[in-house]
């Protein structure tokens, strides 16, 4: 980043200010297998940002390399214009970061988490205390203020480790498969919580692989497979600009096998159904889970925790 | 649809403090910070330390003690290697166990993505190390003062105990860089934290240790400690040999250590 990007108020301006490019990257794990292929997109600046795809995708190695936790056999990552393999540091304290499956210090109280973790984000000691009372009144977590992380439920856990992530109000939240496990009320209180950080000007990047999280939250979706970004826009855009607005479900008279066709019109795809001898039809708007499997295939990739 | 980059235009967004701050502040507010975690993990359970830390020690030097002679030198040379022995606990073990458990439960995952530094993490862990050791050391002198054992402690006493700390703390960084799960990583630890000061010349002298144990004398760094310890103790201040060996031990096995953990995956 350039000195002048960076003013005495301490705002980020030009061109450095696009929060993450993301720029032909690739992973391969030794001589094996390759977890990222050829990926390229931008963060647009206070936008929900989902990557959706199936288990073994490759989303977690995505967001590691975003993280500067991996780094990349090729390609380039740039947060605010900082390097993620040069400038580690610097990307890190612009980045707020959930990972999948970090443990909390089970020894530690909520609020000794946020204050500690709020000094190793940068925050001056006489500053983490109070921002850590802050985040436990934001998060609902005042009544567990003094409680052992160790004591907590599964949902309040969760909450702590996005309030660690939002602890120096990063302009960029990357959160992998943040609420995995939870159940749908505790869900949708972690998307509320997004949306407030969106709405507050950070560009939030989240992997997913559920359909109406993505579809809910999410300004736009990127889906990917085998390490491939195979798309990348609005729910709606992707929707059209595949011609899978409508789809048709069918039977066939004397078969109990349900068919689908999809098109750009649900006229068009009544008389194509009907042209089929199909006597019992639906016709409805297609939905992401439709383009997702449609372009996915379906299936998970392969075995293991490789996200 | 293509989904190559797109373009945005220039916004301004707020920029972190952190970027702000001072490097060298920065270092030593994260030195504190992960401190102030291990020290936190201690209150609750301080007793479980100082137990775990002191037990063996004393009953080493109950142990050796009664196979030695009456002679003081012996005695003292015993109450040497039981501080030796807590050192090597205090600092392979509980740096070694610290990371091991940061590293394996899940807790690095959540380290790594801060902007810290994982020399800053080392020295954090290592200071609550060190800062055991020290206790440790000043209850078994204590120790040796209600069992009458005869000390004349110099000065020298102190720094001598800090290179001894230091020159182990380089070994739990290799451990941790190299166990390939948390069971290997405790038996890494327990050989390499035990097994040294029970076969080097440490609660006897090199003059009593068989030909053998006499040759690993040579080049064992606890051996250095024990004699600079018990020069140390008994109002000897000509220790610059043994503070040598231990401090460049530690310098080498610290530079190997940091070298080898992996903050990040290739």
């Amino acid at each position: 980043m350039s000195v002048d990007a960076v003013s005495a108020a301490g705002i980020v301006t030009g061109p450095d200010a696009v929060p993450l490019v993301v720029e032909d990257l690739r992973k391969q794990y030794g001589k094996g297998i390759w977890a990222n292929q050829g990926i390229s997109f931008s963060a647009h600046p206070g936008e929900v940002l989902g990557i959706l795809g199936p288990n073994g995708a490759g989303k977690t190695t995505l967001v590691r390399q975003i993280t500067t936790e991996v780094l990349p056999t090729s390609g380039q990552v740039r947060v605010l214009g900082h390097d993620a393999v040069r400038e580690p540091t610097a990307v890190k304290s612009l980045l707020g970061v959930v990972p999948q499956e970090a443990l909390l210090f089970e020894y530690l109280t909520v609020h000794q988490h946020l204050r500690i973790f709020g000094k190793l984000r940068g925050l001056r000691p006489k500053d983490a205390g109070p921002r850590a009372d802050e985040l436990i009144e934001e998060l609902r977590l005042h009544e567990h203020r003094d409680v052992v992380v160790d004591k907590l439920s599964g949902r309040l856990r969760r909450r702590v480790l996005i309030g660690i992530a939002a602890l120096a109000r990063p302009p960029i939240m990357v959160l992998d498969e943040p609420t995995t496990g939870l159940d749908p009320q505790s869900r949708r209180e972690i998307w509320a919580l997004l949306q407030r950080y969106r709405d507050g000007g950070a560009t939030v990047l989240l992997t997913t692989h559920y359909m109406e999280e993505a579809e809910a939250l999410c300004d736009r979706v990127g889906i990917i497979q085998r390490g491939r970004l195979l798309a990348l826009d609005t729910v709606p855009n992707l929707r059209a600009s595949y011609g899978y607005e409508f789809k048709a479900t069918y039977t066939l008279n004397g078969h109990s096998e349900t068919h689908a066709l999809y098109g750009a019109d649900d006229k068009e795809l009544v008389e194509r159904v009907q042209g089929l001898g199909a006597t019992q039809y639906s016709v409805a708007r297609t939905t992401l889970e439709d383009v997702y499997l449609e372009l996915t295939g379906g299936a998970d990739e392969r075995d293991g925790d490789e996200g | 649809m293509s989904a190559m980059a797109t373009k945005v235009e220039p916004v301004t967004l707020p920029h972190p403090r952190a970027l702000r701050v001072p490097r060298s502040a920065k270092f030593l507010r994260d030195v504190m910070s992960v401190l102030e975690m291990k020290l936190l993990l201690m209150r609750r359970g301080w007793y479980w330390f100082l137990l775990s830390s002191l037990v063996f020690p004393v009953g080493m030097f109950y142990w050796f003690g009664g196979v030695a002679s009456d002679d003081p030198a012996a005695v003292r040379r015993v109450m040497v290697g039981a501080m030796v022995f807590a050192v090597s606990m205090g600092t392979i073990g509980t740096l070694a166990q610290q990371m091991i458990q940061d590293r394996f439960q899940g807790r690095w995952k959540l380290l790594i993505t801060m902007p810290v530094s994982k020399v800053a993490y080392s020295a954090g862990v290592l200071a609550f190390a060190t800062l055991l050791s020290a206790g440790t050391v000043a209850v078994l002198l204590g120790f040796a003062w209600v069992a009458d054992v005869e000390l004349n402690v110099s000065w020298v006493f102190f720094p001598v105990t800090a290179a001894a700390v230091l020159s182990m703390a380089g070994l739990p960084l290799l451990i941790v860089s190299s166990a390939p799960s948390a069971e290997a990583g405790s038996v890494m630890t327990n050989l390499v934290g035990i097994l040294p000061v029970m076969i080097s010349p440490v609660f006897f002298t090199m003059d009593q240790a068989p030909k053998g144990l006499e040759l690993l004398g040579w080049v064992s760094p606890v051996r250095y400690a024990a004699d600079g310890l018990s020069k140390s103790l008994s109002g000897q201040t000509d220790v610059w040999t043994e503070f040598g060996v231990l401090a460049g031990f530690a310098l080498v096995t610290i530079a190997l250590g940091l070298w080898k953990l992996r903050w990040r995956e290739a």
